[in-house]
């Protein structure tokens, strides 16, 4: 019971401590909500990595699909807008469908064939006008609301809201890779055939572990559209949806649940903060220094670097 | 109408002898070490910068550039093969993540002593008219459409006649056989790195005389490379150069027949079509599905 203890005590400190300390700090807390929506994405990549054993390159197409559904059911339907972020998700799960036919290819052509789907959208969004609006964007994309007199659109309540998205996720996450279909799943890693022979449907697994993923990363993408009224296709679709969280997975560990969440606060702020600063053109540079780093070295990320240095120590001791 | 769209199957093929040069190299390397190497397309674009500096510094033809190019690209393509060569676990998936990120590296390291500016040559000797009939294309293209064919003839001939090519073809086939014929994989691997670097420096070189380019153009041509890839089907040179010109074709006539912001689509309808009816590609014996 000590660790629900110790997960009370985080909860509330996220959800009371920080907007209290944080909150007069507009700045601070843009950054802190920024980090939290990287984290989203790169949870919903980790999943599909850890769970499903696929590498996606294609993430900013569920993002900008997300962020496209959201914003256009809410402008020209009224649809309202924490259902708008819901329908993102499920606008990200319909791209991910189209995609299932890419499932029948074998890992690495998998990887570029999400790749090269991810292009279509942007495409779609550049050139569908009457819909996106083209090339030149929406603008004024409408805020979150106030609801029972608690206007979410102000920083702490757009904080709030993407910290319970991202906590609902890391939980939803945290039951699929406990239920039975998680041990299959992980058991996929070690052998295809072998799961197959007892009896797991791979395809169906591995095809419900990508749409679990678009899911998440589509209502992540709308939640961002309404959180900076903004979209436009360059902006949604840009590769940085997919790099940033990536390098956040693998510098955190994408095998864990905290590991991609840690690695987004560190790595976004790290980016924000100091590299930006330094080399203001070509900043992402560092971030695929980062990765090239991480894979030589550690793999599974500094959590997994830090269990093998404390291993190392247990069996010296 | 006819003419037009004769005009765009001609442009379309010129074009398709480079897509091939990029294509064979990232084949070439997935044959011998299994790896997809993400930065490919970056390789092709540092090629083609080199190119522009050399015309826009030095103030020489754009083809005086290649022996800069492919000495360049060739070391960092070798440099590439020792940073994959450096994982130690899961190499099928890690390196992909790996040459993404060195993907990056290269298009930041492109942004930054290039800018963010649209390129494109200003020589007037590569833009000169060619005319064969009613068929009209640059100087550049005919050229480099002519480089290309030499190009993949000399690589069919180094695949089945050297040592090393033969050595390439073996690792592909079968690691273990290679090993115990007294092959060593480690250095066949590096061959394969140095003759897709070669490639590509061709390639880039080709993509500057006659195109534009962008720091953000080399991921585009990775997602080329491999949509011919799929349309050939692995290990058939002419299958290559025949996905090549087909995806050349066929983006020449969307733009020809539709708007050229649709250029992209085309491919990735071409993509999706062989995926759907033949998914071991036109040519190819090896199985993708899993």
């Amino acid at each position: 019971m000590k660790i629900n203890k110790l997960l009370i005590a985080a909860l509330l400190a996220v959800y009371i401590l920080v907007p209290v300390l944080l909150g007069g700090d507009a700045y601070v807390m843009s950054l802190v909500i920024a980090s939290l929506i990287i984290g989203g994405i790169a949870l919903s990549w980790a999943l599909l990595g850890n769970l499903g054993g696929m590498v996606s390159f294609g993430h900013a197409a569920f993002f900008g699909v997300g962020a496209y559904t959201s914003a256009v059911l809410s402008m020209q339907y009224g649809l309202p807008i924490f259902l708008g972020l819901l329908m993102g998700g499920v606008g990200a799960v319909l791209s991910a469908v189209l995609m299932l036919p890419v499932l029948r290819l074998r890992g690495p052509y998998f990887a570029l064939a999400i790749l090269a789907y991810a292009h279509i959208f942007r495409i779609l969004a550049t050139e569908w006008e009457s819909v996106t609006g083209g090339s030149a964007g929406i603008a004024s994309i409408p805020q979150l609301p106030t609801v029972f007199g608690y206007d979410f659109a102000s920083k702490t309540g757009n904080y709030l809201v993407i910290l319970t998205i991202v906590l609902v996720f890391a939980w939803i996450y945290d039951r699929i890779r406990r239920s039975p279909h998680g041990l299959a799943l992980r058991a996929m890693h070690d052998s295809e055939d072998a799961t197959r022979v007892v009896g797991v449907n791979n395809t169906l697994l591995k095809a419900l572990m990508l749409l679990v993923s678009a899911f998440m990363c589509g209502v992540v993408g709308a939640f961002n559209a309404h959180y900076i009224n903004f979209l436009e296709p360059d902006y949604a679709f840009s590769a940085l949806w997919v790099t940033i969280p990536i390098v956040a997975a693998i510098f955190g560990g994408y095998r864990t649940i905290t590991g991609p969440l840690v690695g987004a606060v560190v790595v976004y702020l790290v980016d924000q903060l100091f590299v930006k600063n330094i080399m203001p053109t070509g900043h992402q540079l560092v971030l695929g220094l980062v990765l090239v780093v991480m894979i030589i070295a550690s793999p599974d990320g500094l959590l997994g670097l830090f269990r093998k240095f404390m291993r190392k120590k247990d069996a010296a001791a | 109408m006819t003419d037009l769209i004769l005009q765009a199957v001609y442009s379309g093929l010129l074009q398709g002898g480079s897509y091939a040069l990029i294509a064979l190299g990232l084949a070439l390397v997935f044959g011998a070490m299994k790896v997809i190497n993400l930065a490919h397309g970056e390789l092709v674009l540092l090629a083609a910068y080199i190119a522009y500096t050399v015309e826009s510094k030095l103030g020489w033809n754009p083809i005086m550039a290649i022996p800069a190019a492919v000495i360049i690209v060739t070391i960092t393509s070798a440099l590439l093969y020792f940073v994959v060569g450096k994982i130690k676990t899961n190499r099928e998936i890690n390196s992909l993540t790996l040459t993404y990120g060195v993907g990056v590296i290269l298009t930041n390291l492109v942004l930054m002593i290039w800018s963010a500016d649209v390129r494109a040559t200003s020589s007037s000797w590569m833009q000169e008219a060619f005319v064969v009939g009613e068929l009209y294309s640059m100087r550049s293209e005919v050229l480099f459409f002519g480089v290309s064919i030499v190009l993949i003839v000399a690589l069919w001939w180094w695949l089945s006649r050297s040592w090393y090519g033969r050595a390439v073809r073996a690792v592909s086939s079968n690691r273990d056989a290679a090993k115990l014929m007294g092959i060593n994989p480690g250095k066949t691997e590096l061959v394969s790195f140095i003759v897709a670097g070669i490639l590509a420096a061709f390639a880039g070189v080709a993509l500057f005389s006659y195109g534009v380019i962008t720091p953000a153009y080399g991921g585009v041509l990775t997602v080329k490379a491999f949509i011919i890839t799929v349309l050939a089907g692995i290990g058939s040179i002419p299958g290559v150069l025949i996905g090549a010109v087909l995806l050349g074709i066929a983006e020449s006539l969307t733009v020809t027949l539709a708007s050229s912001a649709l250029q992209e689509l085309a491919g990735m309808g071409l993509f999706l079509l062989v995926l759907f009816v033949m998914p071991n590609g036109l040519f190819g014996a090896a199985r993708r599905r899993g």
